[in-house]
């Protein structure tokens, strides 16, 4: 559908003046965005597993992630869990490039996972935070909330440099 | 152990139990059960559904100012512990609580108790535009017409007892 109303869009573009296609284009962007809000309030609450895209919230350079092995649980990684991911997109002049492959921990996961007392907890995206094999991480930053049970998993830096617990 | 106030009913959420979603400005929303959940999910408003705290304060149903709800809020200062302190605060929270009960039972009463002197207003006006429906005793008994047929009774005889005979 998308691909069938850009087509118009160009056709009116390349029939009347240029400025017009400009203000078509304006126009068209909103429900882009829209889609994209759509694309988040569903985000997929399943397994992080082979494929999945995720959100990197640290300074290390890189913005989008790609999970290829997910290196505990039989049907993929959850929040806490540690995944090897590979770098689909990233900031020009960061610490890692596009294709290059990381260790990363989940601390953000839309999937609700099980605290020590039974109760749930749930985030609003998929995010990781790329590590090095040492188990620290990349980045100096860490942005948006993580939860308390990175303290189990011994991942100590990330806590300490997060702006809330949660 | 924190007792906490679920988002949505403003219930006591106990530990083990619910589920709690962390928005990615690190706002944590906690739900007592599902039933607050989904409604959260449906985006519906609290002080829109009428089973919730929210809705019953906003609306008048319950007790709203009250000393005995100081005692009940949430502090960010650790107490220091005392033996002494522990045992008169148990021995206090006894009795709040009665006088909880009592104050909101009084309130409660108050509220059911019907408005009488709106009711005996009404009742006053109605009888003063309708006046004219009503008839003196003497006129009834002028005219028979004004009167209900009156029922005459038909005294029936009496069964005869015709039990079978052994």
């Amino acid at each position: 559908m998308a691909a069938s109303n850009s087509s118009k869009l160009f056709r009116v573009g390349r029939s009347i003046l240029g400025g017009l296609s400009n203000n078509a284009l304006g126009a068209s962007r909103p429900s882009s965005q829209l889609a994209d809000m759509d694309f988040r309030s569903q985000q997929t609450r399943t397994f992080i597993q082979m494929r999945t895209s995720l959100k990197v919230v640290d300074n290390s350079g890189a913005k989008r992630v790609m999970c290829i092995q997910a290196l505990k649980g039989k049907k993929g990684a959850r929040l806490g869990d540690v995944i090897v991911a590979s770098v689909k997109e990233a900031h020009v002049g960061g610490k890692v490039k596009k294709g290059d492959v990381h260790y990363a921990v989940v601390v953000r996961a839309a999937m609700p996972r099980g605290r020590c007392d039974g109760s749930e907890v749930k985030f609003d995206d998929n995010a990781v935070v790329l590590i090095n094999k040492q188990g620290e991480p990349i980045g100096t930053r860490v942005f948006g909330p993580v939860p308390h049970e990175l303290r189990k998993k011994k991942h100590l830096k990330i806590l300490s440099l997060a702006e809330q617990i949660a | 152990m924190r007792l906490e106030k679920c988002w949505f009913c403003s219930s006591t959420v106990y530990p083990g139990h619910g589920i709690q979603f962390v928005r990615n400005d690190a706002k944590i929303f906690r739900f007592c059960r599902s039933k607050c959940h989904k409604n959260f999910k449906m985006k519906r408003n609290p002080r829109k559904v009428k089973w919730t705290k929210a809705y019953r304060r906003l609306h008048g149903k319950d007790m709203t100012q009250d000393s005995t709800f100081e005692f009940e809020r949430k502090r960010n200062r650790p107490e220091r512990y005392d033996r002494n302190v522990t045992e008169n605060t148990l021995a206090a929270i006894k009795k709040i609580d009665k006088v909880r009960v009592d104050r909101e039972a009084r309130h409660h009463a108050k509220r059911m108790k019907p408005k009488k002197a709106q009711l005996q207003r009404e009742a006053a006006r109605e009888l003063e535009q309708n006046i004219s429906m009503v008839k003196a005793p003497g006129a009834l008994q002028q005219d028979p017409s004004l009167t209900l047929p009156i029922k005459v009774k038909v005294s029936k005889p009496e069964k005869v007892d015709n039990r079978m005979e052994e």
